[in-house]
C-alpha cells in the first residue's frame, strides 16, 4: 500500500510503484478531471500540482510521488472556485472542455511562481498544453485577470 | 408514437429521467397531433419535456463538442418557451426520425444551428400555446390575456400557476398547427452574448466525457491495432500481455487485439506488451513521395472530371496571353487530433438491452455499427452521447472502433471502457485528404485575367467515407475535391475547374470545413500571385473579381477596413487577404504577420464573417477564434507523413499542433449578421486563415509558398 496525500486528503492505494499518477488519480481514486490525452507528457491535459510544482501526471510514476502534497482541478479551489476558474467562466474560455483542467492547473503553478506574469512569461509557462480548438487567446486573458483577482498587476 | 417509443425501455441514467404526467413535445415541422405524456421509461421521441418540477428537458438533435449548439438550442427554447435560461437542460437524443435530416441524424456541415433554429422555435411555441391554454382553463380567463414569464404562466403581473403545475394538463391538449411564434423585438436572449450551459462543469473538472465514464463492475479495455491501414492480424502473442499484473484476458479483434484489465494502466501496458504480426499488403511500402508522384502525375493526366466551370475558351485565352502564371501547390494529409481518444462504455443490461456511452457526431452511423456488432435490433440499443472532447468531423465515423467495444463488452460479459491510445487515434487514417492543384491564369495587357484554370488531384474522400458504398464512378467528380472552387463566388472569365481522383489505401475524412481547407488555400494563394504578377493590390484584385457581388464586396471591403488594409504597418510586417465562402457563410480574413528568425510571427487577424444571423453570440466568437488558430495551425506545421504503409508521426510530439506561443496576439472578430439565410459558424471561419498568413509571407518576401505545412519537419 502507498500513502498519497490529494487535495489534502490522505489516501492509501494498491498500485505498482510505475503506475503513472494520473491514472491512481483517475482509475484509483475517482479523479477524472486530469485527462489521458497522449500519455508521452507532450499535451499538458493530465497536468497536476505535486508540492506546488506543475507536473505531466501521465508520465510521473507514483513511486515518485512520496508524501509531496498532490493538488488537482476537484481540489483548486477548495469549497469555492479558484479566481482562475471564476476567470475562466467569465471569459467563456472552454470550447470542448477537455484540456481546460490541464490548463488551469498550469495556470495555477505559473501564478504561484510569477504573480504578474508578462505576456512572454504566460506563452512560455502555457506552452506545454495544447488545445486542439484554439481557445489560447481566452486563456491568456483569463490568467490575466486572475492574476489581477489575486494581487497581481492591471488585467 | 412509432414503434421505438411504443419498445421503450426501463434503464437508469445520469440526470433525471422524465416524470410521468410531464408535457412531451415532438420538434418537427408537422408537430403532433397531441402532446403526449411521458410514461415513467422515456418514450425515445420525446424532444421537450416539461417536468412537474417545472424544468424543462431538452432532447437535442446534436452532439455538443464545444461548439456550443446545446446553449445555442436552449436560448432558443428558453426565449420562446418563457423560461429562465438555467431551467432548461440540454442532453443529445437517441437517434430516432425527429432528431433526423435526410434519414440520417449527425452533427456537422456546420448544421447544428441554421438547420434546427425553426423547429425549435416551432416546438417551444406549440408547448407554451397549450400551456397558455391549459392555464386559461384552469382559471376562466381568455387565453390572449396570458403569457409564459420565468416558467409561470401570467396574466400580465398576476400569477397563475408554474407550467410544472399546468404541464400534465397541458399534455391532453392538441399542439397547434402554426403555433404563434414571440414578436422579433421582444427577444432577449438570441443574439445575445449568453453564458455556455456546459461550461461550469468543464471548469471544474467534472467528469462529463465518456473517457470518464465509471460503470459498476466495469473493466477496462485498451485496444492495438494495425499500424499499416488495413492489415490484417497474423498472428497474436498475448503471452507478455496475459503478465502485467491487473490483465484478466487479451480479446482479439479484426484489426488487432484488446487487452482487458481492472483499470486503464494495466491494459495499456498489457497492449504494448502484445506482440502481433500482421500480413503484408500491397502498400508495405508506400510513402508520402510516392503519394505526391501520383498526383502530380494526375495533374497532367487525362481524363479527368469537369465540373460546370468548362472554360471552353480557355485554352485560346491562355494562347494568346499577354502574360502567364503557372503553379503546383499541395497540402498533406491531416489529421484532426481532437484530445479525446476514441473511446466508449459498453453495458449488456439483463433485460437483453445494450447501452452505449460514446463521443459520437454521428449517432445513427455508430448505431448501425453496434446493431451488426451485438446482433440486437435497433430498439433494444441506447446510445447516450457524451460531451466530446473535441470532434472536428473525426468523430463522424467510428465503426471499427465502436464494432470492437462492442465485440469486447460480448466476449467479456462485463460493462466494458474501452480505449484507443493516442497513437491509434492518430495512426488509424481518416485523415484530411493530401491533394495537390495546378493552376494556370492568362492575364491580357492590361493586367487582367481573361482565364483561369484549375485542377485539383488527389484521394477522394466522398469515396472513403462513404465505402463500402460507391456513390462515385470511376474517374467521376468528388466535389469535396472542389469544393468552394465550383461554387465561387468570384467571377472568373474562361474559368475551367476540373479533378483527378487518384485513391490511397489512406482513409480520408471530413476535417473541420472539409475541402474548402485545401481549396481555400490554392486559390487564394494563387490569386495573390495573379494580383502581384498583374501589379495589383490583392484586395482590389479581389474585388474587381467580385464586382458584381455586393454581398461579397461587402464582407471583403469590411474585413479591409477593420484590418487598415493600406496603412502603414511597423517594419518587417506585411499584411495577407484571403476570402472563402462555404457552408452557407462568407469569411474574409487579413493576416499581419512577420518572420522572426525564419518562423512566421502572427500579430493580428482580422475576422468579418457573414453567416446571415446568429443565434449565440460568444457561439460565433469562439468558433471564429478557434477556427482561425486550427487553420493556422495547419498552415505551421501540422501533416501526417506516410512511411512504409503507415502514419509515421502517431503522437503529439511529432504531430505538430500549433501551441499558445504560435497563436496570434489579437483575433479581431466581427460578425455581420446580414438578414440573409442563417449560414454556419463552426467551419467557416477555418479556411482564409492559412492563405491569409501564407499571403502576408508572401508580401514579406516575395516568396510563394506553394506546400503545406510551412515549417516542415
Amino acid at each position: 500500500m502507498t500513502r498519497l496525500k490529494v487535495n489534502n486528503s490522505d489516501h492509501e492505494v494498491e498500485a505498482e510503484p510505475d503506475m503513472p499518477l494520473l491514472w491512481v488519480l483517475r482509475d484509483l481514486l475517482g479523479l477524472k478531471g486530469a485527462k489521458y490525452a497522449c500519455g508521452i507528457g507532450q499535451c499538458g491535459a493530465c497536468t497536476v500540482l505535486v508540492d506546488g510544482v506543475a507536473q505531466r501526471s501521465c508520465v510521473l510514476p507514483l513511486s515518485a510521488v512520496g508524501d509531496q502534497p498532490v493538488i488537482t482541478i476537484e481540489g483548486l479551489g477548495g469549497n469555492a472556485l479558484h479566481p482562475l476558474q471564476r476567470a475562466w467562466i467569465e471569459h467563456q474560455v472552454p470550447q470542448c472542455g477537455y484540456c481546460q483542467a490541464g490548463q488551469i492547473m498550469q495556470a495555477a503553478a505559473l501564478l504561484q511562481e510569477s504573480p504578474q506574469p508578462t505576456d512572454e512569461e504566460i506563452d512560455g509557462a502555457m506552452a506545454g498544453n495544447l488545445c486542439r480548438c484554439g481557445t489560447y487567446l481566452r486563456i491568456r486573458a483569463a490568467i490575466r485577470q486572475a492574476s489581477s483577482t489575486m494581487g497581481g498587476r492591471r488585467a | 408514437m412509432n414503434a421505438d417509443a411504443k419498445a421503450a425501455l426501463h434503464f437508469s441514467r445520469r440526470g433525471f429521467v422524465g416524470a410521468s404526467g410531464a408535457l412531451v413535445v415532438a420538434l418537427s415541422v408537422k408537430p403532433l397531433a397531441r402532446a403526449a405524456t411521458v410514461p415513467a421509461g422515456r418514450p425515445l421521441t420525446a424532444f421537450l419535456e416539461i417536468g412537474r418540477d417545472g424544468r424543462v428537458r431538452l432532447w437535442s438533435p446534436t452532439t455538443e463538442m464545444g461548439q456550443g449548439t446545446h446553449t445555442a438550442h436552449a436560448m432558443i427554447i428558453a426565449e420562446e418557451l418563457g423560461v429562465p435560461l438555467s431551467s432548461v437542460q440540454v442532453e443529445t437524443a437517441h437517434p430516432a426520425d425527429p432528431f433526423r435530416r435526410n434519414g440520417n441524424m449527425s452533427s456537422g456541415g456546420s448544421w447544428g444551428v441554421r438547420a434546427w433554429a425553426t423547429p425549435l422555435r416551432n416546438a417551444a411555441a406549440s408547448a407554451r400555446a397549450v400551456l397558455i391554454e391549459e392555464a386559461a382553463a384552469k382559471f376562466g380567463l381568455a387565453p390572449a390575456g396570458i403569457d409564459i414569464v420565468g416558467g409561470e404562466a401570467r396574466q400580465r403581473s398576476r400569477r397563475l400557476a408554474s407550467i410544472g403545475d399546468l404541464a400534465e394538463g397541458a399534455a391532453k391538449r392538441p399542439l397547434p398547427e402554426k403555433p404563434a411564434l414571440r414578436a422579433e423585438g421582444a427577444r432577449t436572449l438570441v443574439g445575445a452574448k449568453v453564458d455556455r450551459l456546459d461550461i461550469p462543469a468543464k471548469v471544474m473538472g467534472a467528469p462529463v466525457y465518456a473517457f470518464d465514464m465509471d460503470l459498476p463492475g466495469m473493466v477496462v479495455a485498451c485496444a492495438r491495432l494495425s499500424p499499416v491501414f488495413g492489415a490484417e492480424v497474423d498472428h497474436v502473442d498475448d503471452r507478455a500481455a496475459l503478465k502485467v499484473p491487473g490483465v484478466e484476458r487479451v480479446v482479439p479483434l479484426p484489426g488487432g487485439s484488446a487487452v482487458v484489465a481492472r483499470h486503464h494502466w494495466a491494459a495499456m501496458k498489457g497492449a504494448e506488451a502484445l506482440r502481433l504480426r500482421f500480413k503484408p499488403t500491397a502498400h508495405n511500402r508506400l510513402g508520402s513521395d510516392a503519394i505526391s508522384e501520383s498526383m502530380k502525375a494526375a495533374l497532367s493526366a487525362t481524363p479527368s472530371a469537369p465540373t460546370k466551370h468548362l472554360g471552353e475558351a480557355f485554352d485560346a485565352a491562355w494562347d494568346s496571353a499577354a502574360s502567364r502564371i503557372e503553379a503546383d501547390y499541395e497540402v498533406p494529409y491531416l489529421a484532426h487530433t481532437p484530445l479525446e481518444p476514441w473511446n466508449a462504455a459498453v453495458r449488456f443490461n439483463a433485460d437483453g438491452s445494450l447501452e452505449v456511452w460514446a463521443p459520437t457526431q454521428a449517432q445513427d452511423r455508430l448505431l448501425g455499427a453496434i446493431t451488426e456488432a451485438s446482433g440486437l435490433p435497433p430498439q433494444k440499443v441506447l446510445i447516450h452521447t457524451t460531451w466530446l472532447g473535441g470532434g472536428f468531423g473525426r468523430r463522424l465515423r467510428d465503426v471499427e472502433g465502436i464494432r470492437d467495444a462492442v465485440l469486447v463488452a460480448k466476449a467479456v460479459g462485463k460493462p466494458v471502457h474501452f480505449f484507443w491510445t493516442r497513437e491509434d487515434e492518430i495512426g488509424q487514417g481518416w485523415y484530411r485528404p493530401a491533394q495537390m492543384a495546378r493552376m494556370k491564369a492568362a492575364l491580357d495587357k492590361e493586367g487582367r485575367l481573361t482565364g483561369l484554370w484549375v485542377r485539383t488531384a488527389g484521394p477522394s474522400m466522398v469515396m472513403d467515407f462513404a465505402a463500402p458504398a460507391t456513390p462515385i464512378k470511376e474517374g467521376g467528380l468528388d466535389a469535396t475535391s472542389v469544393q468552394s472552387l465550383a461554387d465561387t463566388r468570384y467571377a472568373f472569365p474562361n474559368y475551367r475547374l476540373d479533378y483527378v481522383m487518384r485513391r490511397q489505401p489512406v482513409p480520408t475524412a471530413p476535417w473541420r470545413a472539409v475541402g474548402s481547407t485545401q481549396n481555400g488555400y490554392f486559390l487564394e494563394c494563387f490569386l495573390d500571385e495573379i494580383a502581384r504578377a498583374a501589379g495589383a493590390d490583392p484586395y482590389q484584385f479581389r474585388r474587381t473579381l467580385l464586382a458584381d457581388n455586393p454581398r461579397a464586396l461587402r464582407v471583403l471591403d469590411m474585413v479591409a477596413e477593420r484590418a487598415g488594409w493600406g496603412t502603414a504597418l511597423a517594419p518587417g510586417r506585411a499584411r495577407g487577404i484571403a476570402f472563402v465562402e462555404s457552408y452557407g457563410s462568407l469569411c474574409a480574413e487579413v493576416v499581419e504577420a512577420s518572420l522572426q528568425d525564419g518562423r512566421p510571427r502572427v500579430h493580428k487577424v482580422t475576422v468579418v464573417l457573414d453567416c446571415g444571423a446568429i443565434v449565440s453570440r460568444d457561439g460565433a466568437l469562439s468558433q471564429m477564434e478557434g477556427g482561425v488558430v486550427q487553420g493556422l495551425s495547419a498552415a505551421l506545421g501540422e501533416e501526417v507523413r506516410i512511411v512504409r504503409g503507415q502514419a509515421e508521426n502517431r503522437n503529439l510530439d511529432t504531430y505538430q499542433l500549433l501551441r499558445m506561443p504560435d497563436a496570434p496576439t489579437v483575433i479581431d472578430c466581427h460578425i455581420l449578421e446580414s438578414g440573409e439565410a442563417m449560414g454556419g459558424v463552426g467551419e467557416p471561419p477555418l479556411p482564409p486563415a492559412a492563405p491569409a498568413l501564407v499571403n502576408a509571407l508572401f508580401a514579406l518576401t516575395g516568396k510563394p509558398i506553394r506546400r503545406l505545412p510551412i515549417l516542415k519537419a
